[in-house]
């Protein structure tokens, strides 16, 4: 099996890619590779110019922000099926919002951010797929981030359950 | 007299006079007597030892938030419609110490509460009062679980009602079906006249205290003159209440918008369910000495207007007015069918009369049935 | 005096029907730090008849009193089928229980109970079992874990989804390898890492995300902060679970535990009585009304 054919049959196999067909599916095998990580290996630093989109296939990658004084801070972990590093196919941002590491040994589907972006402006069923799926990743983490900030489970005098 | 046998379910005369005799008679059983006197310009409820102690002559006007008294004249002993008191208070003390504990070697050695419950004659309970027990019993007095202090109390309990002839301003007992005629559950209930008090037989502890007093056959004109009066009362009603569909009405208006507007005017003073004869919340207190080595925890009236009321570490459910008016009024006339299968208004108006703020139930429940209008 | 049965069965309840709120006496066998602020208190009745015949279910709560500070409702987070040995995890948050704080070994506490509803562990029977609890939330859970791990083979596929504030927060950690070796599913994450954690950070409604679950065969059992409920519950919901399926434990202001004074309504519920489990069907006329 080539490592098209290998790509392929791993999109296939990711639940929101199932409503593209076999022939958009292979052009976007086109755009994406794998990579390895080992564990405690940057996938990615903020602020850097993005790359590629990944999707985290085994292991957990971590999302990280340097906050001065106190070293880089963990606010989010990444597990199997997991979208990492959106900032790369939306519009507007087009730099990384957070660092991304691998907390153990991960693999990783990688595809190739420009090359994204220019197949999901030629194929707009391809680009509504994806960019559907990019919708769900950021309002679902800007509702774990709520949570989060919400401090749900902090002492009753502190946080959000305060009264 | 003492040859004719009286039945159960009849109605007789007793002359007025004859009444402190009827009191005297319930003391030497056992009884503490208590019924409304005129105490601080108002109708309260205290011991009550002959006819005379009780309220003749006076009436009382009331209205959101208006009470007086009236020096009206009249011949009658129990024409004032209720003041700020209620029954309950006999089988569910304001306060009530649950126990006392004084420190052993190890741990608490307990004291309960000892003596035998006390026992009293209700003297003068209304249609809506008598019906307000009723409520009363169910909630404490449960299948599956009973309240003892109620209990004990509720045994020994005698009860003398009364038919209203002269409903007050906040009434409205007629559209909630509890009176101005009693319902039945009493021991003997009167419906005074001018001269005399006719008097019903409800049980047979109440058949064996009339069979030893003064009593006569009443005629079928007096029996009748006392079912008008009552009828004219059913239709002098202060308020009224469409009550069909109530419950399921206000259960599924939770988010009308009348909750807000009279939010803004009730000041949680919680002064309704003080005077509100069913209301059964409470809470406990403990009190210890100083030198830590006994403490007592005593039982004692709440209301869901209480901030506190809702309170839990770090929160409060129910934080705002709006929320724990809701509480109250969608729990008495709403939930509260749920839990007892009865409603838990009588009607008596009592909450209308002592509202600091004039708040009218009647007329909150006429605005949630009103439909909302997009 | 008098005492009542329990839903255990022929098992006797400490509760004194003639003399109400009376407390019945505990000494504190152990305690076990689990966390900042949370301890498990291990408790055994002075009666020895009572110590032999008390018993309770998996969700059941204990009144504990403190004479002179007063009572708080806490679950009990130990094992049902061993009842003589009582333990209660408790959270330092409040005037009573910061007073538990400071007792010691040897020192007796009132006891009254068990009062509540219980976790469906019968009617779960077959079925798959989703246990998604948030920080001191797992307490009134674990002693359905524990019925669990002792009945594998009466249930399907069992998932503990479980989060807390931070590593620091998490309970029971020390058992989790026992629970993961009677294939029990434990999934765990925080909402906060510290330096040396290397589990998952997110939330626990996340973790819906993180496993595939069959709705129409699966049991939902939850407790926590009731803001991770509603989460719990969407999450829930949004994958075909029926309301007949989810069961939530609920919290409110308790005075009597009993269903007599009226603190803990919630509709026509009485928390102490109808609940604190519920399911979530009879929840759902109340749910979403805010500050009701």
């Amino acid at each position: 099996m080539n490592a098209h054919e290998d790509v392929f049959r791993t999109l296939r196999e990711i639940s929101w890619l199932d409503d593209l067909d076999d022939a958009n599916l292979s052009a976007l095998a086109e755009v994406a590779g794998f990579r390895t990580v080992a564990a405690g290996e940057d996938v990615f630093r903020e602020g850097a110019k993005e790359d590629f989109l990944y999707i985290v296939m085994e292991g957990r990658v971590a999302l990280e922000l340097y906050v001065p004084h106190r070293g880089r801070v963990r606010i989010f972990t990444a597990e199997p099926e997991d979208v990492v590093g959106w900032s790369s196919v939306t519009p507007v941002v087009r730099q990384r919002t957070a660092s991304a590491r691998a907390v153990i040994p991960s693999r990783l589907l990688t595809l190739k951010a420009e090359a994204l972006r220019d197949l999901c402006d030629r194929n707009h069923d391809i680009g509504y797929i994806v960019m559907r799926r990019l919708a769900n990743v950021v309002a679902s983490r800007l509702q774990t981030t709520r949570l989060q900030l919400l401090d749900m489970f902090g002492h009753p005098d502190q946080g959000a359950s305060r009264g | 007299m003492a040859d004719v046998q009286i039945d159960l379910g009849a109605t007789v005369i007793l002359g007025k006079a004859e009444f402190d005799r009827l009191l005297a008679r319930l003391r030497a059983l056992g009884y503490t007597t208590v019924g409304p006197r005129v105490q601080d310009g108002a109708v309260t409820y205290g011991p009550v030892e002959r006819l005379s102690d009780l309220p003749q002559g006076y009436t009382s006007e009331q209205d959101a938030g208006r009470y007086r008294l009236v020096a009206a004249g009249h011949p009658r002993y129990f024409d004032v419609t209720p003041g700020p008191h209620t029954w309950k208070q006999y089988l569910f003390p304001p306060r009530t110490t649950l126990f006392t504990l004084r420190r052993a070697d190890r741990g608490w050695t307990t004291e309960s509460r000892d003596g035998i419950a006390p026992r009293f004659a209700l003297i003068g309970v209304r249609g809506c009062e008598l019906e307000a027990l009723h409520v009363q019993d169910r909630v404490f007095l449960r299948e599956d679980q009973i309240d003892p202090i109620y209990r004990e109390r509720r045994r020994r309990l005698f009860i003398l009602a009364v038919n209203c002839l002269r409903p007050g301003g906040t009434c409205f007992c007629a559209s909630m079906g509890t009176g101005p005629r009693v319902g039945g559950g009493f021991d003997l209930a009167l419906t005074e006249l001018d001269e005399v008090f006719l008097v019903e037989i409800g049980s047979e502890v109440g058949r064996t205290l009339m069979a030893d007093l003064a009593w006569e056959s009443a005629s079928a004109f007096l029996q009748h003159a006392a079912a008008q009066g009552c009828e004219r009362a059913a239709r002098q009603m202060g308020r009224t209440v469409h009550v069909e569909g109530l419950p399921e009405m206000v259960m599924e208006r939770l988010e009308h918008p009348r909750w807000s507007e009279v939010g803004k005017r009730c000041l949680s003073c919680g002064s309704c369910t003080l005077v509100c004869p069913t209301c059964f919340c409470w809470d406990t207190q403990d009190h210890s000495a100083v030198k830590c080595d006994q403490t007592r925890r005593d039982r004692v009236w709440d209301s869901c207007f209480n901030p506190s009321y809702s309170y839990q570490a770090g929160g409060n459910t129910r934080p705002n007015v709006r929320s724990r008016y809701r509480q109250w009024l969608a729990h008495k006339v709403g939930a509260w069918k749920g839990q007892f299968d009865t409603l838990g208004c009588v009607g008596c108006g009592r909450c209308i009369t002592w509202c600091p703020a004039g708040i009218d139930i009647t007329e909150e429940i006429a605005a949630l049935q009103q439909e909302v209008r997009s | 005096m008098r005492v009542g049965a329990t839903p255990s069965g022929a098992r006797r309840a400490a509760v004194d029907r003639d003399a109400l709120l009376a407390p019945f006496w505990a000494e504190i066998t152990g305690i076990q730090r689990e966390a900042e602020g949370i301890s498990t208190y291990w408790l055994r009745f002075e009666d020895a008849a009572l110590r032999d015949a008390y018993g309770f279910a998996p969700g059941q709560f204990n009144m504990v009193y403190l004479p002179g500070y007063g009572e708080a409702a806490i679950s009990i987070s130990s094992d049902p089928a061993e009842p003589g040995r009582i333990g209660h995890t408790i959270r330092f948050v409040g005037n009573v229980t910061r007073a538990v704080s400071r007792l010691k070994v040897g020192d007796v506490v009132g006891l009254r109970g068990p009062f509540g509803t219980a976790w469906p562990m019968k009617e779960a029977k077959g079925n798959d079992v989703i246990i998604s609890a948030g920080g001191i939330g797992l307490a009134p859970l674990r002693p359905a874990i524990h019925h669990i791990v002792r009945c594998r083979a009466d249930y399907g596929k069992v998932t503990l989804l479980y989060g807390a504030r931070t590593p620091k927060d998490l309970l029971y950690t020390t058992e989790f390898d026992a629970w993961r070796k009677a294939d029990i599913q434990v999934n765990v994450t925080v909402d906060r890492a510290d330096e040396s954690w290397q589990g998952q950070v997110g939330v626990v409604p996340l973790l819906f995300y993180r496993f595939r679950m069959e709705a129409q065969r699966s049991v939902v059992l939850s407790c926590g902060p009731e803001i991770m409920l509603r989460f719990v519950v969407f999450e829930s919901r949004a994958r075909r679970v029926p309301s007949d399926r989810i069961y939530l434990s609920l919290e409110r202001n308790m005075k009597c535990g009993q269903g007599f004074c009226g603190h803990c309504q919630l509709g026509a519920h009485f928390i102490c009585k109808h609940g604190p489990v519920f399911r979530f069907d009879d929840l759902e006329p109340y749910f979403d009304v805010e500050e009701y």
